[in-house]
């Protein structure tokens, strides 16, 4: 029994992760030849695993890593104060030139930026471009693109990226096609956005008529409108704004 | 196994660093690091999975917007972990505010087991998650965090301790007495597994 003590403690530190790996070997040794540390053992690094297992999450870590990025404001004014931690890792006097180098770079892209047209001014850095890609065009589509005030017209070679907002035009349509070759047809005079929410695309219908046809098996899928959601169900189905 | 330990402070310092620097491509990284605590910390809260996600996600959000203000980059996490907890609580107010008011189809607890439809873990069933998510929420706030944090996080008690600012021996005796009451409450869910292992 003296000698479980032992083995009983190394099953503690298991579990506050403090165990060195010789101790694991030796803990998994002795195990195999006695039942009640076994058990013990075993229980331990079973509610490790189910307690790891039960609270996570649909959306992996990747797909948080995107959803949050597109949320994050567009120009974080971060101040930074005066911490400790600061003078360890930039010098104040390095802080001030990379200060320097920052403002002479604003002050000359400014100028560069001012000299050009304005439809190249108005440029904005697009949003990360989503597996979707432009697979029918016919008529006139309008498409803004997120932070930016202007509608330009879709070309069928358009790549489509998050925070796209789509304007069809009387008899015009496009259709979108996803990774898994579902098609979304959007009708004329619609108009559909595409977001970011959650770790998916958002499809927001604001108005107008959409088709959806799925490939299946699809995960959920909606198609958000300002009256609320349409999860489909099936492989086909039409949504209608007035 | 072993858990090998995949939190490096300093790697969390200058990310924040640089985020703080206008990268927020650094903050991406923070995120993907810091995601599943954080979302645990969240679900061992709240019942409803999608709206543990959105407290997840604004946690992170808010984490951002007040970066400046953290004062040790090294305890990110546990200031994180604060933060998610705050949010959770917010949270809870509202919904038991929304309760009291008219038109609030706040759903019975004892519902709510019926929309875990979905899962991303083949070896636990619906009701076992269930079953755990509830045996941890009932754990004490302090020693539900520490839970979170040393399975989930993957944090060793000794660096637990260093995020929260606690001594080694105090996280060590938390972290003692919640799987003692975890062993209790989930001894069902380990022997019977055990039994099936077998």
């Amino acid at each position: 029994m003296s000698k479980c003590k032992k083995f009983k403690d190394l099953i503690e530190q298991y579990l506050d992760g403090t165990i060195s790996d010789s101790q694991f070997t030796e803990l998994e040794e002795h195990t195999k030849t006695c039942e009640s540390c076994r058990e013990e053992f075993e229980q331990s690094v079973l509610l490790q695993k189910t307690i790891k297992h039960a609270f996570s999450s649909t959306i992996s870590s990747e797909e948080a890593r995107a959803s949050v990025i597109t949320k994050l404001p567009e120009k974080e004014n971060h101040q930074i104060r005066n911490a400790g931690y600061r003078s360890t890792w930039l010098g104040g006097k390095r802080a001030a030139v990379a200060a320097g180098i920052l403002l002479a770079v604003g002050l000359l892209s400014g100028f560069v930026l001012g000299r050009k047209n304005i439809a190249e001014s108005t440029r904005v850095q697009l949003a990360a471009k989503v597996p979707m890609q432009l697979a029918d065009l016919e008529g006139t589509v309008l498409v803004k693109h997120k932070g930016s005030d202007t509608w330009q017209t879709l070309t069928p070679d358009s790549s489509v990226h998050i925070g796209d907002t789509f304007h069809s035009a009387a008899k015009s349509f496009f259709v979108l096609k996803l990774e898994n070759d579902s098609t979304i047809e959007v009708d004329q005079n619609s108009m559909l956005a595409l977001t970011f929410y959650n770790g998916q695309t958002q499809f927001i219908l604001e108005h107008g008529k959409c088709k959806a046809a799925l490939k299946s098996p699809h995960g959920r899928f909606f198609i958000s409108t300002p009256h609320g959601r349409v999860e489909a169900l099936g492989t086909e189905f039409t949504v209608t704004v007035e | 196994m072993a858990d090998k330990l995949k939190h490096k402070p300093t790697g969390d310092r200058q990310l924040i660093l640089a985020t703080l620097h206008g990268d927020n491509s650094a903050f991406g990284t923070i995120v993907e690091r810091h995601w599943n605590m954080v979302i645990a910390l969240a679900l061992s809260k709240i019942d409803e999975p999608a709206e543990a996600e959105d407290i997840a996600q604004e946690s992170f959000l808010k984490a951002y917007s007040h970066l400046h203000n953290l004062q040790n980059p090294t305890r990110f996490a546990g200031w994180l972990s604060k933060i998610v907890i705050q949010q959770c609580s917010n949270k809870i107010r509202r919904s038991v505010r929304c309760k009291t008011a008219l038109g609030c189809n706040s759903m019975p607890l004892e519902d709510l087991d019926i929309k875990y439809t979905k899962t991303t873990n083949p070896g636990l069933s619906q009701s076992q998650i269930y079953f755990i998510r509830k045996a941890v929420r009932q754990l004490p706030e302090k020693f539900r965090r520490l839970i979170i944090m040393r399975f989930v996080a993957g944090l060793s008690a000794g660096q637990i301790a260093e995020q929260i600012s606690k001594r080694p021996g105090t996280v060590r005796v938390w972290l003692h007495l919640a799987y003692k009451i975890l062993r209790k409450d989930l001894a069902p869910l380990l022997e019977r597994s055990e039994n099936e292992q077998m």
